[in-house]
């Protein structure tokens, strides 16, 4: 029986995660359709869902192996460490420090990076065009894999998981096969704030499960924990920010 | 070969992407394992939680001081 107190953090964090990596990879995709057409743009996809079915495929039955109390103190080691990693970097983007990800920017860096790239190789040009959208999408589906293990495999909660994450995919190959441009209307960074929190929070409550912690109120203690990070980096954002404007 | 070097780059990147955040958040999971060894499952609950707030809090205001 799903426990939704537990498995509503998972799936939502699988779907915002996923649906911030699934934007970044799209603009690099949609900069390959646009110099040299679907045909290597839609390859060089396949080929990396492929690779990225392989790594889940190998990877899901070493998890049955592993004991319970290993995999959350390990899991949650890495998940503290990307979900801070995330935390930081938007609570700085949210404060002015660090600049905001700007996917129209990025859309035309790509493109003229793949053009230049594509004109010094003449014989090669849709194998190079596939490669990219091939890299994009691997590097940021391991993210994508690597969360939905993370928040899914502790709690036997990986399939709900899976369908946050494919959520996120359909959602936003919906919306960018419509549109056809980079998505630079997504508010990625509050995306990437919320994310940070939910990750870290995972972070810690399983880090915790792991050495031992019984937690106060249970699953319930995921809230909590939450909310202390959500307010703690909002403070941070605010008082950087104001550091940061008393200097300039 | 360079696309197996940028995946290594990337799951590092992923972990270690600011060496001293990592570093801070590591030195609290050992510091909340010493506690949960030599005090109570508790004890390492909040230096976990509070350690995690801190390395956080210290991290960004130590990159808003730099900016300045």
């Amino acid at each position: 029986m799903l426990e939704w107190s537990t498995a509503a953090p998972a799936i939502s964090s699988a779907f915002l995660a996923s649906l911030v990596e699934v934007v970044e990879a799209l603009t690099i995709v949609l900069a390959v359709v646009a110099l040299r057409g679907w045909r290597p743009a839609i390859t060089g996809t396949i080929a990396a869902l492929g690779t990225l079915a392989a790594i889940v495929l190998a990877l899901g039955p070493l998890l049955d192996r592993i004991p319970l109390h290993v995999l959350q103190i390990v899991i949650g080691i890495l998940l503290l460490l990307f979900g801070l990693g995330w935390l930081r970097k938007a609570t700085l983007r949210a404060a002015g420090i660090m600049a905001l990800h700007d996917e129209d920017a990025i859309f035309a860096r790509e493109k003229a990076e793949l053009g230049a790239e594509v004109a010094r190789h003449q014989a090669s040009r849709d194998w190079i065009a596939g490669m990219t959208a091939y890299k994009a999408v691997l590097l940021e589906g391991l993210e994508v894999v690597f969360i939905v293990i993370a928040v899914g495999a502790g709690r036997g909660l990986l399939i709900p998981a899976s369908a946050g994450a494919l959520a996120a995919c359909l959602a936003v190959l919906a919306i960018g096969v419509v549109v056809h441009r980079p998505l630079s209307k997504v508010p990625e960074n509050t995306l990437k704030f919320a994310v940070g929190v939910m990750l870290s929070t995972f972070g810690v409550f399983w880090t915790g499960e792991g050495l031992g912690v019984d937690w106060p109120g249970g699953d319930l203690a995921l809230l909590g924990i939450g909310l202390l990070f959500l307010a703690t980096a909002a403070l941070s954002a605010m008082s950087a920010r104001r550091l940061a404007g008393a200097a300039a | 070969m360079s696309v197996l070097a940028e995946v290594f780059a990337e799951l590092f990147s992923m972990f270690a992407g600011d060496a001293r955040l990592s570093l801070g958040a590591l030195a609290v999971v050992a510091l909340a394992a010493a506690a949960a060894w030599f005090a109570a499952p508790l004890v390492a609950a909040a230096v976990l939680l509070l350690g995690s707030l801190a390395v956080l809090v210290v991290n960004v205001m130590l990159a808003a001081w730099r900016q300045t």
